[in-house]
């Protein structure tokens, strides 16, 4: 009887924006008689910290510092169209939304200062609330005096709108799968290795240490990028060892009605935790960036299967996996079959012996 | 000073920390009825008598709402993307699962709207519950759903999601090895902080204002105004602060069923669901049976997969469709297999439907074809960074469904990987890069697959 | 029955078998501590009782008879954040908020404890207080920091460390 320790690893993909598009995104913007950033869209922040994000944008796009921005995505009155914060699309989407409507301010304020300042706006650029003539710096009119010059001298709202949509790529071959536009926004990429430690007496998997990689396409808050990567993470362990609805399942009797029947992670199970961030800019997301929100949590669980087998030499494919399932395995010493070329794993999962004949899984000879 | 790439203060920070943000359970509107439903308290039944009237008479009760009193019952939350409706928003004549809704009760507090649901009379015949899906196609299989016991309206209306590339039976000829696995990841619970919560408040103006913990605004919103059939305008959803989601709460679990009871009792109401019904009674991560069969070679090559998904939908459709829509287009992983032939079935049974959750669709095929590719790995002797690197998708490489991928980065984050935990690659893995396939790293086999996708 | 919270005196109506948080949230209106599962189970209605970090969901009132509680309104205001504050902010500790003021009772009964900055202590100390979002990682840095003393500059940074750049398709 003894704890062994072993590691595995994991390599995964994942789309950004929902599956086949036609997910808009729409924002607008309206800059304040003394230069404040108005911005009103409809995503959620659901902690994933779409808020902070999506005011870095808009204070990068225009060139004002990030406290100028106030973000409202309190109600649908005010704020435009977003279908929300789900598919890892909060930041690449509804992102590039904002991106938009900033760049159209950008432009207004330019156009604005041009006059006041007697300047081509072409020859203008913002930098840090300032608008100043390219390569001659002394020429320069704050944003402030922009937006009051365009409240009470001009007659104008400076105000911007952008939306976000890729075409919904339609299945034209059901039989193959195939479809007439690329299905995805982007695809962000990532890998995990797994340490864990296998007590093979009372069949416990603690999970010690996660090394992760994301390719984020451009980390737009590498802090709040590190936030979804850790959180992922904890998740990810959850469901490789510790969380089921329905403890035996396929039945739906002895449900956990409380956390002290449903295994949640907490603090007590945070291994330790190493981050890659890869930026491997997409083309079309705000500033290169890509969504790795939702794909956070699935690299850990395939890690976790090949670390205890590395550690025990038994292969639990059911999740999560629990003390029960690696005891049995351990009693079971179960071999695949092999049989020619063949090498069959899992035989007894299979629907080929659960099943009265309705269905069958098939493998070419 | 540049905003992007920095590492800004959270815009909600302070508020998060001094106790100032506030979630929908939070909000106080002078006058809030409380709600409570009465739910299915079995798996499967015919309902033979709903009889509301003595908590309709109860005192502090103002309004019970049922099935007749929803102008639309039944809404597909995803019609526009052709997945058509089959869940009612309230129970009619049969529960599919335990905990379905049936009536729902506003009533001067709590303990009023419990002891309202309590007086609600309720008659069942039971019947046979199907929990396994790998039953669900036996002839004297219990019949979970109006549509049968999978989802039957895929493109052309196909009773399944089919992927077909390359030549199947040519890959599994040539494979000096098949290796075949099966892997069933469990449900799981979101578990939000903060449960399903909303309140509801009639404007003088008629219009409803609807505070609400989506993770979708104007999903939400649209889901609502059909289920009423109201303009977008007589309604107005707050929130877009959200305590806590990771998908579940991209159902519109409450926003509908607290709207007809404020219109019907013209109070505010307001519902928190309680942790045993966010348990219980909420949308969970769907569990999924999946059965892979590789044909490889000794030194690596994955030449094709056959895979067989059933995803475990629970009672109802929800998104579960879309979601093995999108698991069968990303079955092949980090990888590039010339050779596919995927069938995937939505399969009912008398669960709770299952729904979004974080990685939705493809959470499943990561921890099975992984785990897969590891034991591939170990049945050949294979080095597990080897089989991944050369497999891994390039540039030009092309999708399950056909796409040619433009910036893959499975050899970047292979490779990274490989450098945190200290492994140390052969030199030719170490030189990899996601280019375009050539010389050893462009085998026979995957020629075909490069450059006209269209054509293959 | 009279209450004390963050200070001030409260004449209290509610029944005396009603829960504390109840009495907070429904009578007082201090919506801090969050009613997460009402039966003592994720700890995000965490309140301090004279200092002792108390589950407010499963504490009847009358059993807090005459005591001072804590709410996070009563650690600092957003004009004078406290120590703790300062750090949750800083380090990110809070996502989406909902655990947050529970989770920061239990991390300032630990500090006023002498509590040190060592993890696996910490990782005790907030044990049954459920946070779904950070995996606690950086809940931990931050009561840590508070540990160690450290000091924090809240104001806006611009500084991006650790990024590997590869740059266009690589």
């Amino acid at each position: 009887m003894a704890v062994h320790r072993g590691r595995g690893i994991a390599a995964i993909e994942y789309p950004t924006g929902m599956n086949q598009n036609g997910d808009p995104s729409q924002a607008w913007i309206k800059v304040k008689p003394d230069g404040r950033i108005d911005v009103f869209a409809g995503t959620s922040d659901i902690g994933n910290g779409s808020k902070t994000i999506q005011s870095q944008i808009v204070a990068e796009t225009i060139g004002v510092p990030y406290d100028w921005v106030t973000y409202d995505n309190s109600n649908t009155d005010s704020s435009p169209v977003c279908t929300g914060t789900f598919a890892s699309r909060a930041t690449f989407v509804a992102g590039k939304a904002v991106e938009k409507a900033a760049l159209k301010v950008r432009e207004k304020i330019l156009e604005i200062a041009g006059k006041e300042l007697e300047i081509d706006p072409s020859d203008l650029e913002i930098v840090d609330g300032e608008v100043v003539a390219k390569g001659a710096p002394q020429k320069k009119i704050g944003v402030p005096d922009v937006a009051a010059a365009a409240t009470w001298g001009h007659g104008e709202l400076i105000t911007g709108t952008g939306a976000q949509l890729k075409p919904y790529a339609t299945i034209v071959d059901p039989e193959t799968g195939r479809v007439d536009l690329p299905p995805h926004s982007a695809i962000s990429y990532a890998s995990c290795a797994a340490e864990v430690e296998v007590d093979d007496e009372t069949g416990v998997v603690r999970v010690l240490h996660l090394w992760q990689c994301y390719d984020v396409g451009r980390a737009i808050n590498p802090t709040l990028v590190e936030g979804q990567i850790e959180g992922g993470a904890v998740q990810g362990l959850g469901l490789g060892v510790l969380e089921n609805c329905y403890p035996y399942y396929p039945s739906a009797e002895h449900r956990g009605g409380q956390f002290g029947s449903y295994l949640a992670p907490g603090a007590e199970n945070l291994p330790q935790i190493d981050t890659i961030i890869i930026e491997n800019p997409s083309s079309d997301g705000p500033y290169g960036a890509k969504g790795i929100g939702e794909m956070a949590n699935n690299g850990q669980p395939p890690a976790i299967a090949a670390a205890v087998y590395d550690a025990v030499g038994v292969w639990v494919t059911e999740l999560p996996i629990t003390p029960e399932k690696v005891l049995r395995a351990l009693a079971a010493k179960a071999e695949p079959r092999r049989a020619g070329k063949l090498v069959v794993f899992d035989e007894e999962l299979s629907v080929n012996a659960v099943s009265d004949g309705g269905i069958r899984f098939e493998v070419p000879a | 000073m540049k905003a992007v790439g920095a590492r800004l203060p959270r815009y909600d920070g302070v508020a998060h920390v001094t106790g100032r943000t506030v979630f929908v359970d939070d909000v106080r509107v002078p006058g809030t009825l409380w709600v409570k439903a009465l739910r299915s308290p079995v798996h499967h039944a015919d309902i033979t008598r709903l009889d509301t009237s003595a908590a309709e008479t109860m005192k502090g009760v103002h309004a019970v709402v049922t099935w007749q009193d929803v102008p639309l019952l039944e809404y597909g939350h995803l019609s526009a993307l052709g997945i058509p409706a089959d869940e009612p928003l309230l129970a009619k004549d049969e529960v599919r699962y335990k905990g379905q809704p049936i009536a729902i009760v506003a009533a001067e507090d709590e303990e009023t709207a419990m002891a309202a649901v309590a007086a609600m009379k309720l008659d069942l015949q039971e019947k046979p519950a199907l929990f396994d899906v790998r039953k669900a196609f036996d002839a004297d299989a219990p019949v979970v759903h109006q549509w049968g016991n999978w989802y039957p309206h895929f493109e052309a209306e196909m009773d399944r999601r089919q992927i077909r590339k390359g030549d199947i039976d040519r890959a599994f000829a040539d494979a000096d090895v098949i290796v075949q696995g099966v892997y069933r990841p469990a449900a799981i619970e979101h578990v939000p902080v903060e449960t399903q919560s909303c309140q509801v408040v009639p404007e003088a103006n008629g219009r409803l204002t609807i505070y609400s913990c989506t993770q979708a605004l104007y999903f939400s919103l649209g889901v609502v105004a059909a289920h009423l059939q109201v303009p977008l305008n007589r309604l107005k959803v707050v929130g877009g602060t959200v305590g806590g989601g990771f998908g579940g709460k991209v159902d519109t679990a409450t926003e509908t069923m607290c709207c007809l009871l404020a219109q019907k009792s013209g109070r505010p109401v307001r519902w928190r669901w309680t942790r045993e019904e966010e348990f219980l009674c909420s949308s969970t991560r769907a569990p999924w049976h999946m059965e892979i069969a590789d044909a490889v070679t000794e030194d690596g090559w994955i030449l094709g997969r056959k895979m067989l998904t059933l995803h475990d939908s629970g009672a109802y459709a929800r998104f579960s469709p879309y979601g093995l829509t999108k698991h069968s287009f990303h079955h092949t992983g980090a990888y590039t297999i010339p050779n596919l032939h995927f069938d995937g079935y939505v399969v009912f049974t008398n669960r709770v439907p299952t729904t979004a959750m974080r990685g939705f669709g493809v959470t499943s095929v990561s921890f099975a074809t992984e785990t897969h590719v590891s034991r591939i790995a170990e049945v050949l002797g294979v080095d597990p960074w080897e089989i991944r690197l050369k497999n891994a998708n390039r540039i030009g490489d092309t999708s399950p469904n056909g796409v040619a991928y433009a910036d893959p980065s499975t050899v970047p984050v292979v490779k990274a990987l490989a450098d945190g935990v200290g492994a140390k690659l052969a030199p030719n893995l170490q030189a990899m890069t996601p280019a375009a396939r050539e010389g050893d790293l462009l085998p026979e086999h995957l020629v075909a697959q490069i450059g006209n996708p269209e054509d293959h | 029955m009279n209450l004390t919270v963050n200070g001030v005196a409260h004449e209290v109506e509610s029944g005396p078998l009603t829960s504390l948080l109840d009495v907070l949230r429904e009578e007082l209106a201090i919506t801090s501590p969050k009613a997460g599962c009402e039966q003592g189970g994720c700890g995000a209605c965490t309140v301090l009782v004279d200092g002792v970090a108390r589950r407010s969901c499963l504490t009847p009132v009358a059993s807090v008879q005459g005591t001072e509680i804590t709410t996070v309104e009563g650690l600092g205001s957003p004009s004078d954040l406290s120590p703790l504050q300062q750090a949750f902010t800083h380090h990110y500790a809070a996502q989406c908020g909902f655990c947050t003021s529970g989770m920061m009772l239990a991390a300032q009964a630990y500090i006023d404890g002498g509590g040190s900055d060592g993890h696996e202590a910490i990782q005790e100390a907030i044990a049954g207080h459920v946070c779904r979002c950070t995996g606690y990682v950086k809940i931990i840095d931050a009561i840590a920091a508070v540990a160690r003393g450290d000091e924090f500059d809240l104001t806006v940074t611009a500084s991006s460390a650790g990024m590997v750049n590869l740059g266009g398709a690589v």
